[in-house]
């Protein structure tokens, strides 16, 4: 389905309408062309596509009729939480229908005694910890979006945030999901309990891109709020020297919740525009957030301050309270919209390396930037070698954001080469497609589709997403690999 | 020449059992191959899939062999196919703490390598001293006391390559710790038991050696006590590597607790100040409840240690079975175990692992008995929400005793899926989906 809509009638157009004012109500049914607008991009916004209807849908029960409807029309479509997402894994299918989860926004459960929050999928990430803060819990993956973006999204991009290295990413805090197969289908995999045994499909559902189905529940284990909380901010007069500290921390045995650096360009862009403290001359800062039991934060900070200095930091300063902590953070989070200030335009890249690799690939970044006469600033969670190289450009200036873009993907071939990926958080979702190809051969993607084939033979269900080029589901045994219908006698009956 | 000849033929080594001539390792795989291949590439493997799924040759990938238990039995294969001799490391860059390792190489093998560099592969599977591999484990998923702090290796593959059924040979995930470009189809792997994929090499992220180890044992007189307690342990400021829960028959058996009703075994592994601040806390919160308190260092503790990893797999029992439940009732489920009358005409033994919600149970009793225990086991997994698995199910036992539990919606999916890889189920389905 991944080909050249059909052209649908008016006629056509109206019964759609009314048969899903019919399921869901007219209050949560879209269709006027003013308010198709708002949906016709997510996070990516240099992608639109207007869809033909957005549906609001309150239950599972309603998405599950919504997408049979889907089946029996063949109307591709697309889920969407927040819109937050910046691969485009959200943009519409041309003559096709959004299905926002908007609406499924309810904390369903709250079970301390067992670890879980069970939350529909339209809840904001952040809601969750305000659900169990008090308690002295909280839900572990942070991304940057946290106040705004949804666990829907977040189960569908396998979202990050910046103390993964130790804490793990969201297929690491996904318990369970019952959701809403492209055949209109309801499951359930996974469940309250925090191992499994079968075929470990969670973890192909949660990073999928919403390309395997509708996710309408889901089980989120949640963990205790460390008793202690440190955060030390290294400068540095060069950038390598930093990446040389993460590699020695991570070395001596500790692993920090967090650890971002920020090079020259954005500790300025940060300075001029929350003033987070940071050293203005410092060619690049080192965040380090160490966490735990008191006893062992209070041993690794002068451990971890020590590994600092011999590794080049020309100041290193600890928060003193929880405002000075906080306002450290405040500069890192708020380095993409600093850059808003300091360019009219900026083209955010999400690329991963080994750590090891960080000098070489900063040089290459740098190097890139001179050929191509463009600035990059540099935001990374340095822990886990994930880049955000941030790419300034006038969008007024003829032909500057084609080569923003260009040199954007110059760094994913950068990052390739030295062993990493396209995409640690964000997704390849619409925009990233084309690259994946750098990554994988085509027997690998193939295979990638034998799973996409598993769960959604039509392919309806957030058609020309992540695959580089269309991919049909030909039945086993009848595809290029044919020869399979020797199965030995008795043994088809497993199927 | 015979389909099986020319197999055989494609690959460095080949064994024909009952040809003469010994190999000590071949393990009971419970049907009889027509010849056991050890090749030593890839390739190699490449073109016996290739070859055999075009003739409808079945195989039946293994290396230790140690764990072949696991899974329903294999009804027939044409041809065992050992990775015992892909036994290298192929990369490890101590600064990145990533490590490639082919899936032949002993776990402990690994292990070891990787300790050089004063990192740690935070695993450890029953069948780590005798002989477990690094391709089993994730074939199997099995992990031990440290999953209670590491997880079980499905948190640490990040990559692997892998021979499709048709012998394609694939590489997917990657080599850096966080990367979302495509399906995690390494974590599909993992516990898949060789039904999708033959695996040839995994790449694991690392953690780094803890420099200071300390063991506490708690003994306890009644199971309300135990109960508080380790729920107590769970809610504190304490961030220990091991945490089991032994029976009053473990408790004695691992001469550990004797004579106790209960006991809880914790590991904690840091800075050493850090160490000693954990133990005096869990002896604050715990006060006046445990009978006794034994504190142990790491020489000590490695026999107690050894006997938790192994456990159910050591017990010669009637069959062992693995629970997953919520956090709670893996707590509580010793004591509804125990004190059930549909268990009465057997020996059970049972540990807990609290924090990842699984109870591991092993049952010791003649033929009806020990059957109807499996059933009460099923039914109570069921009813707290949770799964189970049987595993080591004594010969006679199998007819009425599946490895499998129900999977609910998931079964079709799960077909789905291996319908897909593996058309021809020329990779023993079977070892998953039990169908009659």
């Amino acid at each position: 389905m991944d080909t050249q809509a059909v052209k649908r009638t008016g006629r056509w157009k109206s019964r759609i309408a009314s048969e899903l004012v019919g399921i869901l109500g007219a209050g949560a049914v879209i269709s006027a062309e003013d308010e198709l607008i708002a949906y016709e991009s997510d996070g990516l916004t240099g992608y639109r596509v207007k869809p033909l209807f957005v549906v609001l849908p309150s239950t599972a029960e309603e998405v599950s009729q919504v997408v049979g409807l889907c089946n029996r029309e063949k109307i591709p479509f697309v889920p969407r939480g927040a819109g937050t997402g910046l691969s485009g894994g959200a943009l519409p299918s041309r003559e096709g229908i959004v299905i926002s989860l908007s609406r499924m926004n309810r904390i369903l459960e709250v079970d301390i005694p067992n670890r879980v929050v069970v939350v529909e999928p339209g809840v904001v990430n952040i809601s969750v910890t305000d659900a169990v803060s008090a308690e002295g819990f909280y839900y572990a993956p942070d991304p940057s979006s946290q106040i705004v973006c949804t666990i829907g999204g977040n189960v569908a991009e396998n979202s990050g945030g910046v103390h993964c290295l130790k804490y793990g990413v969201t297929t690491n805090h996904v318990l369970g999901v019952e959701m809403v197969l492209p055949d209109g289908a309801v499951v359930m995999l996974g469940g309250p309990s925090p191992e499994s045994l079968g075929y470990d499909l969670l973890s192909l559902v949660v990073g999928s891109e919403g390309l395997l189905g509708i996710v309408t529940k889901v089980f989120l284990r949640i963990i205790k709020k460390p008793q202690m909380v440190k955060t030390l901010l290294a400068s540095f007069e060069r950038i390598e020297d930093a990446g040389a500290s993460v590699s020695a921390i991570i070395s001596s045995g500790v692993i920090p919740a967090g650890m971002e650096i920020m090079d020259n360009l954005s500790i300025n862009a940060v300075e001029t525009t929350v003033g987070a403290g940071y050293p203005r001359d410092a060619g690049a800062i080192l965040l380090v957030e160490l966490d735990g039991p008191g006893a062992e934060v209070t041993a690794q900070v002068p451990a971890v301050s020590r590994i600092l200095r011999e590794n080049g930091a020309i100041e290193i300063k600890l928060a003193a309270d929880e405002n000075e902590r906080q306002l450290f953070w405040k500069g890192r989070k708020s380095a993409f919209a600093a850059m808003g200030k300091i360019s009219p335009g900026y083209y955010v890249q999400d690329g991963v390396i080994p750590r090891s690799s960080l000098a070489r690939v900063l040089g290459e970044i740098g190097e890139l930037g001179r050929r191509y006469g463009l600035r990059v600033a540099n935001v990374f969670h340095a822990g886990d070698g994930n880049l955000h190289p941030l790419v300034l450009y006038d969008p007024e200036v003829e032909g500057e954001s084609e080569k923003a873009e260009e040199l954007s993907g110059e760094i994913l071939r950068v990052c390739v080469d030295v062993g990493g990926s396209i995409t640690g958080e964000h997704g390849v979702g619409f925009d990233k497609k084309r690259f994946l190809s750098l990554m994988f051969s085509e027997q690998e993607i193939d295979t990638m589709n034998l799973v996409r084939c598993a769960f959604d033979e039509e392919g309806l269900c957030n058609p020309g997403k992540v695959f580089p080029t269309p991919r049909t589901c030909v039945e086993p045994g009848m595809g290029k690999h044919g020869s399979h219908n020797h199965a030995p006698k008795g043994m088809g009956e497993l199927f | 020449m015979s389909h099986i000849a020319e197999l055989s033929r494609m690959v460095s080594n080949f064994h024909v059992p009952g040809s003469g001539g010994t190999d000590s390792s071949v393990p009971e795989f419970g049907f009889s191959p027509e010849v056991i291949l050890y090749p030593e590439t890839v390739e190699e493997i490449s073109r016996v899939l290739g070859f055999a799924s075009q003739k409808g040759i079945r195989v039946f990938p293994f290396a230790g062999g140690t764990k072949l238990s696991l899974g329903s039995p294999v009804r027939a294969a044409g041809a065992a196919l050992s990775l015992k001799r892909l036994d290298k490391l192929l990369f490890h860059e101590p600064s990145d703490m990533v490590s490639t390792v082919q899936c032949g190489m002993e776990v402990r093998e690994f292990q070891n390598a990787v300790g050089r560099e004063n990192q740690l592969f935070p695993v450890d599977p029953p069948g780590l001293s005798s002989g477990a591999t690094v391709g089993g484990l994730v074939s199997t998923n099995l992990c031990g006391p440290m999953s209670t702090r590491y997880g079980t290796c499905r948190e640490l593959v990040l990559g692997v390559r892998a021979v499709r059924a048709d012998g394609e040979i694939i590489n997917l995930g990657g080599k850096v710790v966080k990367n979302v470009a495509g399906y995690d189809i390494p974590k599909l792997m993992t516990g898949s038991l060789g039904t999708l994929c033959v695996l040839v090499e995994a790449t694991f992220r690392l953690y780094p050696r803890q420099p200071f180890s300390r063991t506490l044992v708690l003994g306890f007189d009644d199971h309300v006590s135990c109960s508080r307690a380790a729920r107590a342990i769970l809610a504190a400021d304490v961030v220990p590597t091991c945490f089991e829960i032994l029976d009053e028959r473990l408790s004695s058996e691992f001469s550990v607790a004797p004579g106790a009703k209960r006991s809880i075994l914790l590991r904690f592994d840091s800075f050493e100040e850090a160490v000693v601040e954990q133990i005096k806390q869990v002896r604050e919160i715990t006060s006046g409840k445990p009978a006794s308190f034994v504190e142990m260092g790491d020489e000590d503790s490695r026999e107690l240690w050894d006997s938790a990893r192994e456990f159910p797999f050591s017990s010669a029992a009637s069959f062992s079975s693995k629970l997953t439940l919520p956090v709670t009732a893996s707590i509580e489920i010793l004591s509804d175990i125990e004190s059930d009358p549909a268990l009465s005409g057997v020996t059970v033994r049972s540990l807990a692992r609290p924090a990842r919600g699984v109870a591991l149970v092993s049952v010791s009793g003649e033929g009806e008995e020990a059957v109807i225990a499996a059933g009460f086991l099923e039914n109570l997994a069921d009813s707290l929400g949770g799964r189970i698995m049987f595993s080591d199910v004594r010969c006679e036992l199998r007819e009425k005793v599946k490895a499998w539990g129900d999977f609910g919606d998931a079964l079709f999916l799960m077909k789905n899926i291996k319908r897909r890889f593996d058309p021809g189920n020329i990779l023993p389905g079977e070892k998953i989906f039990d169908a009659d």
